[in-house]
């Protein structure tokens, strides 16, 4: 049995990092213990490189087109592409875990919620006449609820927009 | 009374701002989320259900699936056949995504919430802001609700009236007078009358309403 780990080489906060998976790799006759470190919303500031724990015993027995092909499956930097990284980690996913975001992913959308707001607002959208309440984006007030970011204590997070009660908030068509 | 043909409702604003968000207002790269209240599905709009359509829009926006959220998932999958997230673990999540991309949040019609969902949306947003102050969450709704707003966000809230301006209300005619569909019985008379006496004469929404609601009528 053979530690093989990929640690990121930029310093990154730990809180960012989580745990992908810790999974049995089976190259033929060789076990490979595996774990990869993924940043949990993109690739884009992590780099990877492969680093045995014990670089003599494992360059002694597994054969060197095994590490290259997990240098292949891992190798980021050299084909700087972040997304072919996550896509390569999701199929090696998919053989050894018999798991993958990108298969579930309509699943996982729907696990979250039944509703699905955009069809109202694609509705409202549809309705909506042209130019009728410019003028709000156009005011002080949107414009700095806008821009802001919560860096200063002016700032404010939330905009409310209210309309009189005789307005009526029924939309009939 | 009709209420046909408002000039500017909540959800219109709401939307307006929306798509202009969308069209890149808050910056490149910014996830937009909105949920529209509607007081007669009352019954399927419960606070997890909002905040997790929420959750949904941001995920959807971005290249893969967070893993922490694809764990839950594969963790509630395997039991009583599904179980669904609970209102703080969506919390937890839009914290993490909100924490790692500029959000924006539009809530519409807040005051067409049950008040018991109500209050839990508004904590759940003001735990948001806590961990992620940048994030920016527009409300619109009826002004009763002005105070509930401030109260459970903490301060933090800039108020706007969306009463209707003179151009939105001949920006409004000027549609409605274009789909008529009886085109032969108006005039170019009667439509300048039209577009130049009800924007003098009216300017509030709560008054207009019900006249264009019948405008139809009254014109043939």
């Amino acid at each position: 049995m053979y530690l093989l780990a990929a640690y990121p080489q930029t310093c990154i906060s730990a809180y960012l990092l989580v745990l992908s998976c810790i999974t049995p790799c089976p190259i033929g006759s060789l076990t490979i213990y595996w774990m990869v470190l993924r940043h949990p919303w993109s690739y884009t500031n992590i780099h990877f490189s492969l680093t045995p724990r014990n670089s003599t015993t494992c360059s002694q027995s597994i054969p060197s087109s095994i590490i290259s092909n997990i240098y292949n499956i891992l190798s980021v930097e050299e084909q700087g592409m972040s997304q072919s990284f996550s896509n390569n980690t999701n199929s090696l996913n998919t053989t050894v875990n018999n798991f993958s975001v990108a298969d579930d992913r309509s699943d996982i959308l729907a696990w979250l919620s039944p509703l699905e707001p955009r069809l109202r607002h694609q509705d409202i959208r549809d309705q909506r006449v042209e130019d009728v309440g410019e003028w709000l984006l156009q005011t002080e007030e949107f414009r700095s609820w806008c821009a802001g970011s919560g860096g200063d204590e002016s700032d404010n997070a939330v905009l409310f927009c209210y309309g009189d009660p005789g307005v009526g908030k029924t939309y009939i068509r | 009374m009709e209420e046909n043909g408002l000039v500017l409702t909540s959800c219109e604003v709401s939307s307006l701002v929306i798509d202009n968000l969308c069209d890149g207002a808050g910056g490149q790269n910014a996830a937009v989320a909105c949920f529209y209240f509607d007081f007669a599905a009352q019954k399927e709009q419960s606070s997890t259900s909002i905040l997790g359509a929420v959750l949904k829009q941001v995920v959807g926006g971005l290249d893969e699936v967070p893993v922490e959220i694809a764990r839950a998932y594969g963790d509630q999958k395997r039991v009583i056949g599904g179980r669904g997230p609970r209102l703080p673990d969506v919390v937890r999540m839009l914290q993490t995504t909100s924490s790692e991309k500029r959000t924006f949040i539009c809530i519409d019609a807040l005051d067409e919430c049950v008040a018991e969902h109500q209050v839990k949306i508004l904590s759940s947003l003001k735990q948001i802001l806590q961990k992620s102050p940048g994030t920016r969450i527009l409300v619109t709704g009826r002004p009763h609700i002005r105070a509930e707003i401030g109260k459970r966000l903490a301060g933090g809230v800039t108020s706007v009236s969306i009463t209707p301006r003179r151009n939105d209300i001949i920006s409004y005619l000027h549609s409605r007078l274009d789909e008529d569909t009886i085109p032969d019985a108006m005039n170019s008379s009667l439509e300048a009358d039209i577009l130049r006496k009800i924007p003098e004469n009216i300017s509030e929404m709560y008054v207009l309403a019900p006249i264009l609601g019948k405008l139809p009528q009254a014109i043939h």
